[in-house]
């Protein structure tokens, strides 16, 4: 079992619920969370810059993420991953980043099965 | 590639960030969080306070780095007293770039 973490667009992530949904992994785990990346956040004056020498302290530190976390068996993270590049992909900086984390066990509460049965 | 965890207090994390950012781990990703550790939460007078507010850190950087981020970390958002947060270092075996589809951080 792996774990995939997508950070993806605020207004994305209709889509690649049903993207993943449609690949038979419907169960996913959504948060709404503030991040950057390499470039240090956005940056406005002059808009929209992304380096943070011409921005000069304006803008936001932090951009509004989605991160969607998804338990999914060996043999089916490459298939999601492409599912999810593919949905989010605008070319632009701020697509995101998909981590794959290992997950040594699951345990459905429910019925206490254990294992890939309880994902 | 690790994937690090810290759980700091809210006060603490523009500095925390700042101080990252110098040592030149610029991308995270931060998420209001509430729990509780060894201490079962805090206690003033009467009120029991049983979940506190704090702030999750998680950045991805690759082994060798790892170290460096977790001194800056416990340098920066330590204060001596009780709720001052833990880190949690967990495996990344793959990163991706959405725009791009390369792998890698």
């Amino acid at each position: 079992m792996k774990e995939v973490i997508a950070i993806i667009r605020m207004n994305a992530i209709q889509k690649t619920k049903r993207a993943v949904a449609d690949l038979g992994f419907p169960s996913v785990t959504a948060e709404k969370v503030f991040g950057r990346g390499k470039q240090k956040g956005l940056h406005l004056f002059p808009p929209a810059t992304i380096n943070p020498e011409d921005g000069k302290g304006n803008g936001m530190r932090y951009i509004p993420k989605r991160m969607l976390t998804m338990v999914v068996p060996d043999e089916n993270v490459e298939e999601v991953i492409e599912a999810i590049m593919e949905t989010n992909r605008t070319g632009m900086i701020g697509d995101g980043r998909i981590f794959v984390c290992p997950v040594n066990d699951a345990i459905r509460i429910r019925t206490g099965e254990r294992g890939e049965e309880a994902i | 590639m690790k994937m690090i965890r810290a759980i700091v207090r809210p006060e603490k994390v523009e500095e925390v960030v700042d101080r990252l950012a110098d040592g030149g781990f610029v991308a995270l990703t931060k998420l209001d969080v509430f729990g509780r550790g060894k201490q079962k939460g805090i206690q003033i007078g009467p009120t029991k306070y049983d979940e506190l507010p704090k702030v999750m850190l998680m950045l991805v950087v690759e082994d060798g780095d790892v170290e460096t981020v977790i001194d800056t970390v416990q340098e920066s958002a330590r204060t001596g007293s009780f709720g001052d947060g833990k880190i949690f270092l967990t495996e990344v075996e793959e990163a991706y770039t959405i725009r791009t589809g390369e792998k890698g951080i």
